[in-house]
């Protein structure tokens, strides 16, 4: 059982990402073959998988990006597109900087500000928090990936969303960046906000999640609290090969 | 009014968009004045009968401009870079910001379509300053409905421009089409040499809004060309809703 009560959080909203029987065909490929699970609030939820497992594509499908073949995927009880103010609601940073190679950091950045009615100032408190200040003015296509990263953490914080959704949030960041995001998404928990993240890397992830869905070829092959997941493996990774490879398929 | 202020920063702080207004508002000025110039014996000898045309077909020539604000304006979006470079496909941002993909559209459109009109009464002054410049008094004063049709015009090619780069997703075959179309060979007119169908081309109709002796009258010409621009959004709109931003 869940320590926490998945019904409401401290204000009393319901701030979950629900992924019900998620099922997504490409031509005559099914890249997602029924996927459930939830993201609670007050807990970063680690989505792991292999690279191809589907990840990618349940995180888009869940921003509306992308739509499934059948299944739902509902931020706060509703589907991405019903959301009112999405940016103040939900924070993405997908996989690339999402950002035109030509505009500055901060100009990107504004446009985004701008789309979701906040002020100019909300944008240098943002490059704040991910320390980007000094690179605002540079263009994106100057940017390390790391940089790149963060700028895409920074849009994803623009509206101080309840929920955060981040795909492969620590692909391309120096150690100290590592940790700075371990830190941040830890904070981000403890003050009741929903953290989804995807990786493949498992050694970065078991000290930051409190959750853990496995998937592998499109299905979930494990699902629960980090410790359930472990059962008897010593750490993460050794449960995640475990998983992943001689057991391929099987649900926990 | 959100979506639509975040499209106009994105414009501004385009740098490949400052080439759009360059050749929007400059282009114009430049060949009304080659024009006056071929023309000058003519007039001052009052046998032009292309005096009042002079200055209409720079601003014609103008749409140059405008495609480019058109097809950049999409396919800024979907750019993509290699994975090193982060992969650039703003578009990912964009439909994060914005939750209903119509509304993106519409305030995308709404952007492009007012800054054609902003960079069409900038092309007015250039075009009219060069004009005075060579012809001095014999200038010819722009009737204000031929105006109205040229403004059109832009608008529309704008947004026709727009239009078939939400399809293709890439700026290179709308370009391509579209200053091929409107500068070295037009195609359209060569057609209407071939069927009077032609004539129901979008840039043929459109143009009778302002070029006189044309095949339809102002208003059925610009009527033809709405209908296109309108047609090809509802299209465009209705593939962007469809599609899956990642295909």
């Amino acid at each position: 059982m869940l320590p926490y009560n998945e019904s409401h959080n401290r204000k009393g909203v319901l701030w979950l990402l629900t992924i019900n029987n998620l099922v997504k065909q490409r031509g005559n490929h099914e890249i997602l073959s029924g996927i459930s699970f939830k993201a609670r609030p007050g807990r970063v939820t680690g989505f792991l998988g292999p690279n191809g497992a589907g990840k990618s594509s349940t995180l888009r499908i869940l921003l509306g990006l992308d739509r499934a073949t059948s299944g739902s995927a509902l931020i706060d009880g509703k589907p991405f597109a019903e959301l009112q103010n999405p940016l103040s609601t939900v924070g993405a940073a997908l996989d690339g900087f999402g950002a035109h190679r030509m505009r500055t950091g901060r100009a990107h950045l504004r446009w985004i500000a701008r789309a979701a009615g906040l002020p100019r100032s909300r944008v240098e408190e943002v490059l704040e928090i991910v320390g980007l200040t000094d690179a605002a003015g540079k263009r994106v296509g100057t940017y390390s990936l790391g940089m790149g990263r963060r700028l895409g953490m920074a849009a994803a914080l623009l509206g101080d969303p309840e929920i955060l959704i981040l795909d492969e949030p620590v692909n391309g960041l120096d150690p100290e960046g590592i940790r700075w995001i371990r830190t941040f998404l830890r904070e981000r928990a403890a003050s009741g906000k929903t953290v989804l993240l995807s990786s493949h890397l498992m050694g970065e992830l078991a000290e930051t999640v409190d959750d853990v869905v496995i998937i592998n070829r499109g299905k979930v092959v494990a699902n629960g609290t980090l410790e359930e997941v472990i059962g008897s493996h010593s750490t993460l990774e050794e449960a995640f090969f475990a998983l992943t490879t001689e057991h391929a398929g099987a649900v926990v | 009014m959100r979506a639509f202020n975040a499209e106009l920063s994105k414009l501004f702080s385009l740098p490949g968009i400052w080439l759009a207004f360059l050749i929007g508002a400059c282009a114009p000025a430049i060949i009304a004045a080659l024009d006056s110039m071929a023309e000058k014996d003519d007039i001052l000898a009052g046998v032009s009968t292309r005096l009042s045309e002079v200055g209409l077909i720079g601003l014609g020539a103008g749409v140059q401009g405008i495609i480019i604000l058109g097809v950049l304006a999409v396919s800024s979006e979907y750019l993509t870079e290699s994975s090193e470079s982060g992969g650039g496909n703003q578009i990912t941002t964009s439909l994060t910001a914005v939750s209903s993909r119509l509304q993106f559209l519409l305030a995308k459109a709404g952007a492009v379509a007012v800054i054609s009109i902003l960079l069409f009464v900038v092309a007015i002054v250039t075009t009219m300053s060069a004009t005075k410049l060579i012809l001095g008094e014999y200038a010819p004063v722009f009737e204000a409905s031929k105006l109205v049709g040229v403004g059109c015009y832009w608008t529309f090619t704008a947004l026709l421009a727009f239009g078939m780069t939400v399809l293709t997703k890439n700026g290179i075959i709308p370009l391509a089409v579209l200053i091929i179309n409107s500068s070295v060979v037009t195609i359209s007119y060569l057609l209407t040499k071939v069927t009077k169908l032609a004539f129901y081309l979008p840039d043929r109709a459109g143009m009778d809004m302002f070029m006189s002796d044309g095949y339809h009258t102002p208003i059925t010409g610009g009527f033809i060309m709405f209908a296109w621009v309108t047609v090809l959004f509802i299209v465009a709109a209705i593939v962007f809703h469809r599609r899956d931003v990642a295909s």
